[in-house]
């Protein structure tokens, strides 16, 4: 029997609001999860056009300098609190990119990831897992 | 019967220095030194190669050579002519397309440059495409060793888990 404070918790608690920032492959990646087969909205996944009403900042695939920037300035408009994930093996280790001279090897140095969902490319399942593990962030917030 | 290559080929070694070759069908290449390519490429672009369609670079390194390769495509004629000219690889200086071919050129030159170091002279906006804050040699050149510049720029020998990129 979950306890008074967590029903009312899944009471109030909003949907979290996506904000994708996608470079090289990372949107075909994710798109079984925005389609009609798995179907995010379900679960309380919503699709914002602007960082700023963002809750979420999905990163997918590996940053180039250039990229990195923009994605640091998106971060910076994003309002606590924020959660940011790192998707697929590139924005881990650098993936099959581990010796490119222009991309990014380790997200967290550069961005303060809070997960990362591994995976070449990760399944609609783990992403899902993900966005449970942000509901029970939110939470343990409060 | 000679063939619209041949004919063609024939022109343009009447009037310039240059080492021209019939690759196959609708193929030619024409080879010709720094100082013949502007008078060359005028002259190309009157006779209706109007499409800049690819400018790249070959690094010989062995030979010391940069090769600055036009394609260069007719619409009348239906011909790719490659001009190829080789420039010195320590101190790359060409002359700029960009008053033949315009934008065409522009947004190639500038990636050469930024890839190869070569610098077009004429050229008005050789800033970086997309390396910014690059700080390391052209990396396009031979003897760039980006395994090593991504070792020192990137992994911690005394991470654990990023160990085993130095072993």
């Amino acid at each position: 029997m979950p306890s008074e404070k967590a029903i009312k918790m899944n009471r109030i608690i909003k949907a979290i609001w996506v904000f994708n920032w996608f470079n090289s492959c990372g949107f075909t990646e994710l798109i079984p999860v925005v389609g009609s087969r798995w179907d995010m909205e379900r679960f309380g996944m919503i699709i914002t056009p602007t960082p700023r009403h963002a809750d979420v900042l999905f990163i997918a695939g590996y940053q180039t300098w250039k990229s990195l920037e923009r994605a640091k300035r998106v971060y910076e408009q994003m309002a606590e609190p924020r959660v940011v994930l790192g998707l697929g093996a590139c924005t881990m280790s650098g993936g099959m990119y581990w010796d490119s001279y222009n991309t990014v090897k380790r997200l967290s140095d550069y961005l303060p990831v809070t997960m990362y969902i591994p995976g070449c490319p990760p399944r609609p399942e783990a992403v899902f897992e993900a966005c449970v593990k942000i509901f029970q962030h939110v939470k343990e917030l409060k | 019967m000679a063939s619209k290559e041949e004919v063609f080929l024939e022109k343009v070694s009447s009037k310039f220095e240059v080492e021209g070759k019939i690759q196959r069908e609708r193929r030619i290449w024409l080879s010709t030194d720094k100082v013949n390519l502007i008078p060359l490429c005028t002259w190309l672009k009157g006779e209706g190669f109007i499409h800049l369609s690819a400018l790249s670079v070959t690094d010989w390194l062995e030979e010391g050579k940069y090769e600055v390769t036009y394609h260069l495509w007719s619409y009348e004629d239906r011909i790719l002519v490659t001009v190829k000219t080789k420039i010195d690889r320590e101190n790359p200086v060409i002359d700029s397309v960009v008053s033949l071919w315009d934008a065409n050129a522009q947004a190639h030159e500038r990636e050469m440059h930024e890839l190869f170091g070569i610098k077009f002279e004429g050229n008005p906006n050789l800033t970086p495409l997309f390396l910014e804050n690059w700080e390391g040699p052209p990396p396009f050149r031979k003897d760039f060793n980006w395994r090593e510049y991504v070792k020192e720029k990137y992994y911690h020998k005394d991470d654990d888990t990023e160990r085993v990129y130095y072993d």
